[in-house]
């Protein structure tokens, strides 16, 4: 049932089926969370700027989720040597950087007209800057091993040891009193944001979600194949 | 008793080794000392701003040279086979992993202990503050002797960059600059950083022999 998480022809088979319906549904889903984007009120105080809100925060969603994701299945293929974990690590990582990367420049361009400045030094943009390297660094590592079966143990286990910065970004905004306003979407308790930006917040974040799953079956299919290829 | 002969012998190879390549250490040393003379010559010869950002200064120099070291780590014993030979002696990766770190400690990371006190002359710091400074380095050069020795062990196989692993040791040591600085420049809340600062250090040498023992075998199997 759920081999294709690990068995890279089971994922193959699968995602040929699937990934047509996903792209038109990604298509969809953005061209509605687009619309009602144009719909949604202006904040009271931020005026307009807050539309930003609807890419900053799937993308820094995107990030985390892409980080836990590489966590997870580097624990497991160390752990279980299985080595479809080490294909999704070196396929995955340059999508989380460059989402990483987005959630920082479209938070500095919010920054500027809402807190004046481009760049703060606090907890929460300090430990997503330092999230970014760690992306960059699994990056460079990825391209500087020239065996194939030391490079992919490598990035794992870095992985494994860099995973102590996402506690610390999720909570940084609980743990330290910061100039980034504390979580307002997945507090336990109920959301305190309008429905009116929920509802478009819910579908810019799927939209997000879907075209982060698209690339990334398209390049693990790719890293696949270049596998298949060198043996 | 046996255990503890192997570990002599272990500490004193290291210290020929380390007496053979004193110049390397003078060497990272001078490099400690230009980089504090560049560095006030870039922001100006004020006592007042010296003084302030003192700490800040020669604990980012003292983690940049630390890093000028790791070449030397495992890459020497790794090339002549000596690991493989201390590991048919019987002792383990991991217990190699640990006594190197310990020497790497010792041998390279306290002789910048003994020029720290020198070092703040230069950019003005009051007595107190260099004692504090020195107990926060004894503290976190620990920490860096355990980072070492991740990012070089893992670096091993680096044959095409191996600026990496000066990479790797900068990302993790970020804790440790942030809270041994705030200890050095601290008034009242001394023990709770210090408190802290054990804190990383317990995580640190419980993460770190175990990582490069995998490391090291990785390497000694693919080489």
């Amino acid at each position: 049932m759920l081999g294709f998480l690990i068995n890279p022809n089971k994922f193959n088979k699968l995602t040929d089926i699937i990934l047509k319906p996903l792209f038109y549904l990604t298509a969809v889903i953005f061209l509605i969370g687009l619309i009602l984007i144009y719909y949604s009120p202006n904040d009271y105080q931020q005026g307009s700027t807050v539309r930003i809100m609807y890419i900053h925060v799937p993308s820094a969603w995107l990030a985390l989720l892409t980080y836990s994701i590489m966590t997870i299945y580097s624990i497991f293929a160390l752990a279980f040597r299985i080595p479809f974990g080490f294909i999704i690590n070196s396929a995955v990582a340059p999508i989380g950087a460059v989402f990483t990367l987005v959630c920082l420049v479209s938070g500095s361009l919010w920054g500027k007209p809402m807190w004046g400045t481009w760049w703060v030094w606090d907890a929460r943009l300090t430990s997503v800057a330092i999230l970014f390297i760690v992306y960059l660094i699994i990056i460079f590592i990825n391209y500087s091993f020239e065996k194939i079966e030391v490079k992919e143990k490598i990035i794992a286990i870095f992985v494994v040891i860099g995973s102590i910065n996402l506690p610390i970004i999720k909570f940084s905004v609980d743990w330290w009193n910061t100039l980034h306003q504390p979580a307002s979407i997945s507090k336990l308790s109920s959301p305190s944001i309008d429905p009116s930006m929920l509802k478009p917040l819910i579908a810019m974040t799927l939209a997000f979600t879907f075209i982060g799953l698209i690339i990334a079956i398209l390049r693990i299919k790719t890293e696949i194949i270049l596998r298949k290829k060198s043996i | 008793m046996q255990l503890i002969n192997k570990i002599i012998i272990f500490f004193v190879k290291e210290f020929k080794i380390s007496i053979k390549n004193l110049s390397d250490l003078f060497t990272n040393i001078v490099f400690f000392f230009l980089s504090i003379f560049i560095f006030i010559f870039s922001i100006g010869p004020d006592k007042q701003v010296l003084s302030t950002f003192g700490i800040g200064i020669l604990w980012a120099l003292l983690l940049l040279s630390s890093t000028l070291s790791l070449k030397k780590y495992y890459h020497d014993d790794f090339n002549n086979g000596s690991l493989i030979i201390m590991h048919m002696g019987g002792l383990s990766y991991e217990f190699i992993a640990i006594l190197k770190i310990i020497s790497h400690f010792i041998f390279v990371q306290l002789p910048f202990l003994i020029t720290i006190p020198i070092a703040s002359l230069f950019v003005n710091l009051p007595y107190s503050k260099i004692i504090l400074l020195l107990i926060s380095f004894f503290i976190g050069s620990l920490v860096l002797s355990c980072l070492g020795s991740i990012a070089a062990s893992m670096n091993l196989l680096n044959k095409r960059n191996f600026t990496l692993s000066s990479l790797i040791v900068m990302v993790f040591s970020i804790p440790v600059i942030i809270f041994s600085v705030g200890l050095a420049q601290s008034q009242e809340n001394i023990l709770s950083l210090l408190n802290i600062l054990f804190a990383i250090l317990l995580i640190f040498i419980s993460i770190s022999p175990w990582t490069s023992a995998v490391c090291i075998r990785l390497a000694l199997a693919n080489s």
